[in-house]
Formats: C-alpha cells, sequence, structure tokens
C-alpha cells in the first residue's frame, strides 16, 4: 500500500516538473499556429490571438485564413508539397533497402575485401556532406542529372551511414544459424534476405526509414542547388522562398511553416513506435 | 474438373503463404511511407515536366521585381520576333551558387541574372576576361545609356574600368523620424545639418520619463551588428572602403573619424543609438512602440516599413541625412541590383534589348515606385509626375521627389568581392571602439580617433592579407 502511494507520488512529482517543460516547448509552436492565422497589420498587435471582444477576449473575426489560401492558390504550396512527399517517400524507401541490402551483405556474407570496404564506409561517415556539394554538383552536371530528382534520389540511396547501421543491426539481429537452416532448407540468398532478414530487423527498417524521411523532407541545400525548376521543388525550398531579401510576410512564412511541419509530424506520431524500439535495438542485452 | 478447380487454390494458398513474408518486411507506418512513395510517383512521373524548351531564361532574386516584369515580358513574347520568358525567382544564396557554379564549372546558367550587389561582385574576383557576364560598356556608350542613367549606379558593376550590369535603381539614403514624437515635443528638424545637431536638436526626446535611470527613448537605429547601414555612413562621408580604382582604403581619417563617432553613439556619454534592428518582428515592434525616433532609409526601405508596420502611416517624415560636417553630402546609398547577360548566353543581341526594355521602360520605372518605391536610376523617367504625388504613408510628403533630388549626391559604390569583408572588419574595429568607450567612458575625442585609425589599420591589413592570396586581387592593393 504505501508502495502504492509512493509510487503515486514520484508519478505526482515527474507529472509536476514535466508539464511546465511541456508547455513550455509548446509555446513557439503555439505562436506559430496563431501567427499563421493573423494578417499582416495583427502581426505586431498581440504575442498570440488578437486582442478584442469575442469569446476569451479575442478578436476572433480578425483571424483570418488568407495565408492559407495564399499559399495553395498563388503560390502553387501544394505542388511544393507532393514533390517534397514524393521526393521523402521514394528516397527513404530505396535508402532504407539499399542500406538493410548492403549492411547485411557486410555483416553476413564473407568475400574478398569486405574488411577494406567496411573500412570505407566508416571512413565515409567522417566526411562532411557540405563538402560534397561541389564535386557532386560537378558529377550530376557530367550525368545530366542537374534539375531531375533521380539527381537527388540517386546519391541519397545508400548513405554510408545506413550501410553501417544496417551491418550493425545485421549483426545483433539475425542469427547465422536461421541463414544456414534456409539454405539447408533450400531457400535462395535473396530469398533469406527477404524473408528471414527483413522481418527481423524490422524495427531498424522502421526507425531508418523514419529517419531518411525527415531528413529528406528537411533537406534544403541538396534541393537547392539540384532542382532549379519551381515547378520541382520540395516544401523546404519554396518556404525558404517566401522569405524575402529584405522583406518578410511573418503571417505567409508561418503558414508556411505549418504546412511544411504537419504532414511530417502526423508520420512521426504513426511511426513513433517503430522509430523508438529502432533506437533502443540491442540497447538492452 | 477437380484439376481445374484445385489450381486456383493452390494459388491463393502459395499467395497466402508468402503474404506474411512480404508485410513482415515493413511495419505498418513503414508500408504508408510505401504507398505515399508509389503515390506520388504515379503522379510526378505521370504529371510529365511543364518545361517548354527554347525559351530564354531569367533569374531574379525578388518576388516584386518577378511581378513587375511578367506583363513586359508576356508582350515581348507576343511580339514577331519574340520568345517566351521563363522567369524564375530564387533566394538569394541559391541565386549566388548557381551563377558562380556556372561561371566557375562552365555549367548552364540563366540568359539573364538579375544579382542584388554582393551577389554580383562575387564574378569580379578573378582577371577581366573571366568575368562571366558580358560586358556591356561598348553597349551603354553606343545607346548613350551612359549619360541617360545616374553615374553612381554604374559603380557597383563596374570593374576595371568595364560595366557588367544595367543598373535598376539608385537607392539614395534618407532619415525617416517619427514625426508625431518630433513635432510634439516642438522639434523643428530644418535646424538639422549635421549628425551633432540631430543629437543637440533631437535630445529632449531621450527623457527619462518613467524614472528608472534609463531614457524611454534613443534617437538612432543603430548598433555594432548593423553593417549595411555602417558601410551607408561611411560611405556618406566620403571615403569607403576602396578607391575610385577599386584600391583597399580602410585606413583614413574621415573613415576613424565616422567610426569614432559611431561608436560614441553606442556607447558614448552621450549615447543616441539603440538595437533596433532592421527586417525582424522584434525590430518592428520597437519601432512601433516608439522606441527610437530615427532610422537611416533608403528608398527600397520605405516600402518594406508600409508593408511591415502599417501602424505607423502618417506618422512618419523623411529628410535628407544630417551630414557629417556642415555643407556635407545629405545623402548615401544601400543596396543596388543590375541585370546582367552571361557570357554564355544565345544571342546577346536579343537579350540586350530585352534587358533595357525591362530597365529602361517608363512603364516599369513608374511600376518600380509604385510597387516597391524604388527610384528609377533612367533621369528621362525622373520627371513622371508619380514622384511628386504625396505618400500618406509619410505624412503626405511628396516622397519620390525627395529621393530623386538626392540622386545625383549618390557616392559610388565599390564593386570588390572584398567589400563586405572589410565591411566585417571594420564592424570588428567599431565593437573595439564600444568596448574601449565602455571601459574607459571618459575617453577624449582625440584619443578616440587616434585608437579609431589604429584598429583601421588592423582591419585594412587583414583584408590586405586575405586580397594579397587572390593573385587577380594582388594588383589592386597598393
Amino acid at each position: 500500500m504505501s508502495g502504492r502511494r509512493g509510487r503515486r507520488w514520484v508519478h505526482l512529482l515527474t507529472y509536476a516538473v514535466l508539464a511546465p517543460a511541456a508547455v513550455v516547448t509548446l509555446v513557439p509552436f503555439a505562436w506559430l499556429l496563431t501567427s499563421a492565422f493573423k494578417a499582416p497589420q495583427e502581426f505586431f498587435g498581440s504575442m498570440f490571438l488578437p486582442r478584442g471582444d469575442g469569446f476569451l477576449g479575442v478578436a476572433w473575426d480578425r483571424l483570418t485564413t488568407g495565408n492559407l489560401t495564399r499559399l495553395f492558390r498563388e503560390l502553387s504550396i501544394g505542388r511544393a508539397m507532393l514533390n517534397s512527399l514524393f521526393l521523402s517517400s521514394v528516397t527513404s524507401v530505396l535508402a532504407t533497402l539499399c542500406c538493410a541490402a548492403g549492411g547485411y551483405a557486410l555483416a553476413m556474407y564473407r568475400f574478398r575485401g569486405r574488411r577494406v570496404l567496411t573500412w570505407v564506409v566508416l571512413g565515409a561517415l567522417i566526411v562532411p556532406p557540405p563538402l560534397l556539394l561541389a564535386p557532386g554538383y560537378q558529377v550530376l552536371y557530367r550525368l545530366g542529372l542537374l534539375d531531375t530528382y533521380s539527381g537527388l534520389i540517386l546519391p541519397a540511396m545508400a548513405p554510408a551511414f545506413g550501410v553501417f547501421l544496417f551491418r550493425q543491426a545485421s549483426l545483433q539481429s539475425v542469427p547465422p544459424q536461421l541463414l544456414e537452416a534456409g539454405r539447408l532448407d533450400g531457400c535462395s540468398e535473396a530469398g533469406l534476405f527477404g524473408r528471414i532478414a527483413l522481418p527481423l530487423l524490422r524495427p531498424m527498417t522502421g526507425a531508418f526509414l523514419l529517419i531518411t524521411f525527415l531528413g529528406v523532407w528537411n533537406n534544403f541545400i541538396g534541393p537547392q542547388i539540384v532542382l532549379q525548376s519551381p515547378e520541382k521543388q520540395p516544401l523546404a525550398v519554396a518556404i525558404a522562398q517566401l522569405k524575402g531579401v529584405y522583406y518578410e510576410d511573418y503571417g505567409l512564412l508561418m503558414a508556411g511553416t505549418l504546412v511544411s511541419i504537419a504532414p511530417v509530424a502526423g508520420l512521426f506520431l504513426l511511426l513513433q513506435k517503430d522509430f523508438v524500439s529502432g533506437l533502443t535495438l540491442g540497447a538492452v542485452k | 474438373m477437380a484439376q481445374d478447380r484445385e489450381q486456383p487454390i493452390a494459388v491463393a494458398r502459395a499467395f497466402a503463404l508468402r503474404w506474411p513474408g512480404w508485410l513482415a518486411w515493413l511495419s505498418p507506418g513503414g508500408w504508408v511511407i510505401a504507398a505515399i512513395a508509389v503515390g506520388t510517383t504515379v503522379v510526378v512521373v505521370g504529371g510529365g515536366s511543364a518545361r517548354p524548351s527554347g525559351e530564354v531564361r531569367m533569374w531574379t532574386f525578388a518576388p516584386p521585381h518577378a511581378r513587375m516584369y511578367e506583363p513586359l515580358l508576356e508582350q515581348w513574347a507576343s511580339e514577331p520576333d519574340g520568345r517566351r520568358v521563363d522567369l524564375e525567382v530564387l533566394s538569394l544564396p541559391a541565386l549566388e551558387r548557381r551563377m558562380l557554379g556556372g561561371f566557375l564549372s562552365g555549367v548552364p546558367v540563366a540568359d539573364l541574372i538579375e544579382a542584388e550587389r554582393r551577389v554580383a561582385s562575387r564574378a569580379f574576383a578573378g582577371p577581366l576576361d573571366a568575368v562571366g557576364f558580358l560586358d556591356l560598356t561598348d553597349r551603354l556608350r553606343e545607346d548613350g545609356l551612359l549619360d541617360a542613367i545616374n553615374p553612381a549606379s554604374f559603380s557597383p558593376w563596374t570593374f576595371r574600368g568595364r560595366i557588367f550590369g544595367l543598373p535598376h535603381d539608385v537607392h539614395p539614403v534618407m532619415l525617416c523620424y517619427r514625426a508625431d514624437l518630433v513635432e510634439a515635443a516642438g522639434i523643428d528638424v530644418s535646424t538639422i545639418e549635421t549628425w551633432d545637431d540631430f543629437a543637440r536638436v533631437m535630445r529632449p526626446l531621450m527623457a527619462d520619463g518613467d524614472g528608472d535611470g534609463e531614457p524611454d527613448r534613443y534617437l538612432i537605429a543603430f548598433w555594432t551588428t548593423f553593417p549595411d547601414q555602417l558601410e551607408a555612413l561611411i560611405l556618406q562621408a566620403g571615403d569607403g572602403f576602396f578607391d575610385e580604382e577599386d584600391h583597399l582604403r580602410i585606413a583614413t581619417p574621415t573613415n576613424a573619424r565616422v567610426v569614432a563617432s559611431l561608436a560614441g553613439w553606442i556607447a558614448g556619454p552621450g549615447r543616441i543609438a539603440a538595437d533596433v534592428p532592421e527586417f525582424n518582428a522584434a525590430g518592428n515592434k520597437q519601432k512601433i512602440d516608439g522606441y527610437v525616433v530615427a532610422a537611416i532609409m533608403p528608398d527600397w526601405l520605405s516600402n518594406i516599413w508600409r508593408q511591415q508596420m502599417p501602424e505607423l502611416a502618417g506618422k512618419l517624415k523623411l529628410m535628407p541625412l544630417p551630414a557629417w560636417e556642415p555643407g556635407g553630402r545629405r545623402t548615401s546609398v544601400w543596396g543596388g541590383t543590375m541585370l546582367g547577360i552571361p557570357r554564355t548566353a544565345e544571342d546577346p543581341d536579343r537579350l540586350w534589348e530585352l534587358a533595357k526594355r525591362l530597365y529602361l521602360s517608363p512603364e516599369l520605372s513608374r511600376a518600380l515606385y509604385e510597387e516597391g518605391d524604388i527610384v528609377t536610376p533612367v533621369k528621362a523617367n525622373w520627371s513622371d509626375p508619380i514622384y511628386d504625388r504625396p505618400d500618406p504613408y509619410f505624412s503626405g510628403q511628396a516622397k519620390g521627389r525627395m529621393y530623386l533630388d538626392l540622386a545625383p549626391q549618390v557616392p559610388r559604390r565599390t564593386s570588390s568581392p572584398f567589400n563586405t569583408m572589410a565591411m566585417q572588419r571594420v564592424q570588428d574595429a567599431l565593437v573595439g571602439l564600444v568596448e574601449l568607450l565602455r571601459d574607459r567612458p571618459g575617453t577624449d575625442r582625440a584619443t578616440l580617433e587616434s585608437r579609431a585609425m589604429d584598429l583601421l589599420r588592423v582591419a585594412e591589413a587583414d583584408v590586405r592579407s586575405r586580397m594579397d592570396r587572390n593573385v587577380f586581387a594582388r594588383g589592386e592593393t597598393p
């Protein structure tokens, strides 16, 4: 009884500490949300909602959906969102498959050059991505891939980080005996990967899928340099275009930011279990 | 017959046995992403490309400019020998990277590039024959445009005597002040000729009404973190960071005097400046609240204030900048844009005609002022009555005419790609002086100017050492 009461106090204390922290964390999001519905002339008049005579002292009639309307009607943000969804989902699916296959091969097969290849993958991890921008641009130009979606998707299909992550996950989660048993039963090597390895790597697959999706969704530099046509630009670039050199339409910018984080926030909620289980894979022996 | 019935069952059973295997590859969330990938691929690939081929491509960094150009470009496209122009608005960093990528590595760039001053100067880092823009000097001379355009507007695009861009603007600078506060205090701004007059005449506005020991407001928005305003004020005084031949010239008595004065504005016993920045919400709120009385305002900035701070309508007025000394220059310059034709562009003659139509037409000059409050550099268009129209935002002043009256006084700007670096080093010198004043508030003026000169010499030596690393810029250092 006293143990239960003690736990309850610990819970209460925990919530008492965490609740204000959560409120503080959510304040910028509340500001973002309210700002997205404010007209330019209202923007600096109040911190959150415009004050007035309406319910709760808020001038509800002065809130506007004009910023969102402008985004979709005049600025074709819908096309940018489609591009973001396309680039993020296709890249993350392909990268997950390629990294899983690469990591699995490095972990489970003995072949000449395996150690060297592993060191190359590890070495590639320490190369800062911005360093590759200029040579990458040149390569894409020579391959005729500038201003194409492929110019963004292909270089992101087998990141060293992912290959190494799946190599470690394969070493931990895929017992060689299981693969041996599969071989004895006549399963092909591709079958072993698809039927045995991938299901066992599922927590890591989910986490990596989400990490890659978020990474591509938020990628700004790459699309800004590779994609030149406005109709191909993803949300990150389209939103940045809303910011002028000297002038900023804050309401429009906040509406754009809101639109850009909403889908990915929904996806995170959907995949958060995978994400957490992937991150904790191997954390406990 | 029985065999016919069993065959589909076997297929279904085989499929059912395989299905869970496929399903196990990904979690439900993973399958959602996979479904999005399939769906968006169908839409994106099926949609095809909307880009027609064989068109002229133009890059700009300013959406308002794009809106102004569109009608003229459509008109050009509809003419018998016209072509469709694909106008792309890029963020400034994207435009800079693509432009330099094209000039340095030969990848394709647009046929016309509208570049802001700092971006365009990046093209002037090498030898003359390696500048990525087409040399327009002879075309400008043949068309009589060297005299038709305000001379100072050519300077940011002039590299070793050759001009590589058609000027878009003049960007004279005035002082914007809170007329409501100033007039309520009975202050007559016509008595202000110099910055010293400004500090003296406006001082009553810095009263400590709430008794907290600090003034309720300051006289001008300026701080060590405002490099653009710093450059504008230094250019106003006359020397700038580079001379007319683009030789580095930071440590001059005039510059030392200005930097010492600015340090005094920020940290001297007669402090008048406050950290009220442009282009951000906090600064705008402070301006609306009247925390500062005045700000340095080029023509284009007046448009930004109008859009971002409609609350200030009718409360503001403009006046020429106070001079650094009696009889001195009453304006400066801030910003600048040009239209350039890359060397790689096909049919430069045709593009030159288009460039002239875009930048020199009376319609565009008018639109430039109506939409962006920017006065044209084309002298023939200065007689347009639109510039005499009273502007309610600025208490009914004929703002356009006031800016144009100052246009001939606008100082020249350098085209050196090292200007930004010089500006940053001078900013460091200003910070050093401000620290000195904070440590030793009683520092006299002569000591302050002497210390300013020392710090500017350090700044100049640093920039010179960087310039010397560039074999093509070495000749620029005396």
